[in-house]
């Protein structure tokens, strides 16, 4: 049987955060769109199994998930965008800052992260999902979930500027360069 | 939470913290140590001015158009479509291992268009487009292409090359790949920009090494209005042979002045590449 209409408006409307969470996962604008149809397909083959009294969008991004595990086990785990490749491609979104070394140290940090990391620190503070819905996107216990985001964090920052506490203050972009 | 709540290390608290996961008590305990530790509290702003920065840097994927493939998935979908994507990669390939094995002329569903068939769509034309655009630029000696990829260096041309791809995806609005011909015998002159319907297309020339007349094919691509795939088809007008189709976001026409089973392997060999 086929998705109901009112089944994939809700789904087209998940979309845009698809594709952003795509695009933190797989950094290639094209790699990710092809994860997001992958997304989308596998939502519509299972239409049945979503529950209306849950969010549309944490199902979605779920499977979107799960595109991206068995992707990368497909691929053996090799990650094929090199760092200035983000930097001018015509793909690479844009951005109103005035520094573009951020920018790339950020992107670049962030994609050092491990999987097991990087998900659920983009899942909390990108998407801002909670730590139960990311718990049940990933399908880890909360706990996990909350050690994770706080390791990830970390090694963020590490990554980022060195270590060790930082004067406080306003924080300037450009420090992180 | 409560009771193992001051056993988690002390960063996770401090994570959860700015994540707003606490419950009352908790979220008091962290801001008392946070006043009393300005260091502890500096780490905090900086994991803050981190998410957002993130926010910002990948927010603006958001307010970008969502492509029409994607919504036409949606709707098109049903249980017995072809699944595309990453799957169709290997669809794609599967047939092409069918051509090896049978012979390609038999597994391509190549097939002489037929001006007697109904028009299934408005988007049709645009391979005559492709023979014009073909026959205007092929006889050029000095201005062939817009953007040459020659360079004086091999590092030279894979700037030009590189740049013609952006350019050219950029303009386009969808990913334009340089074909790799040279198995075939052919190299890349350049491309160019080009009108078509809606959007602009672009036009890429090869050229078969080594000969000062050599022959030249050109490949046009373009957005096409349904990314409904297309079957191969297979036209000849005079000495002109062409092949074209429609796969994931793109027409392609390859058209050049070459018998059809030349004309076809290099037909097969950019159906690859653009699978790639």
């Amino acid at each position: 049987m086929n998705a109901p209409t009112a089944f994939r408006q809700q789904l087209i409307a998940t979309i845009p955060r698809l594709r952003r969470y795509a695009r933190s996962l797989v950094f290639d604008a094209s790699d990710a769109d092809d994860m997001v149809q992958t997304a989308l397909e596998r939502a519509l083959a299972h239409w049945h199994q979503f529950d209306q009294r849950r969010d549309i969008l944490v199902w979605v991004i779920s499977i979107a998930h799960n595109a991206y595990m068995d992707e990368r086990r497909r691929l053996g785990h090799v990650n094929s965008v090199e760092p200035q490749d983000l930097q001018d491609g015509p793909d690479a979104p844009t951005v109103h800052t005035s520094d573009p070394g951020l920018r790339l140290d950020l992107l670049s940090a962030l994609q050092r992260l491990s999987v097991e990391q990087r998900e659920p620190l983009l899942l909390v503070t990108l998407e801002q999902l909670s730590y139960a819905e990311c718990a049940e996107v990933l399908r880890i216990p909360i706990g996990t979930v909350m050690s994770r985001v706080s390791r990830g964090r970390t090694a963020l920052r590490a990554l980022l500027d060195g270590h060790g506490p930082t004067p406080t203050g306003t924080r300037s972009l450009r420090r992180v360069v | 939470m409560n009771t193992t709540f001051n056993d988690l290390p002390h960063d996770t608290r401090l994570s959860a913290w700015l994540d707003d996961e606490l419950n009352k008590e908790q979220r008091a305990e962290v801001e008392a140590w946070l006043r009393d530790n300005p260091d502890d509290a500096a780490r905090v702003r900086l994991w803050a001015a981190d998410r957002d920065v993130l926010r910002a840097r990948l927010g603006p994927a958001l307010e970008e158009a969502v492509p029409t493939r994607l919504e036409q998935v949606v709707w098109s979908h049903s249980p017995s479509t072809l699944s595309s994507g990453w799957q169709r990669v290997a669809a794609g390939l599967a047939v092409l291992a069918i051509g090896a094995a049978l012979g390609a002329g038999l597994a391509w569903r190549w097939q002489r268009s037929n001006p007697a068939e109904p028009v299934v769509s408005g988007d049709t034309g645009w391979e005559q487009r492709a023979v014009t655009a073909h026959s205007v630029y092929v006889p050029e000696v000095r201005h062939p292409v817009e953007v040459a990829v020659a360079g004086k260096s091999a590092d030279e041309s894979r700037a030009q090359e590189e740049h013609l791809s952006r350019w050219l995806t950029k303009r386009l609005g969808m990913p334009v790949k340089l074909f790799d011909l040279r198995a075939q015998g052919y190299e890349l002159v350049g491309g160019r920009l080009l009108p078509d319907a809606a959007a602009p297309s672009a036009q890429l020339m090869y050229q078969r090494s080594g000969e000062a007349m050599a022959p030249r094919v050109t490949v046009y691509l373009r957005k096409p209005e349904s990314t409904t795939p297309a079957a191969f088809r297979y036209e000849r007008q005079e000495d002109l042979g062409m092949f074209y189709w429609v796969e994931g976001s793109t027409g392609y026409a390859l058209v050049g002045a070459l018998p059809r089973d030349q004309l076809m392997s290099l037909a097969e060999s950019i159906y690859k590449q653009g699978q790639n």
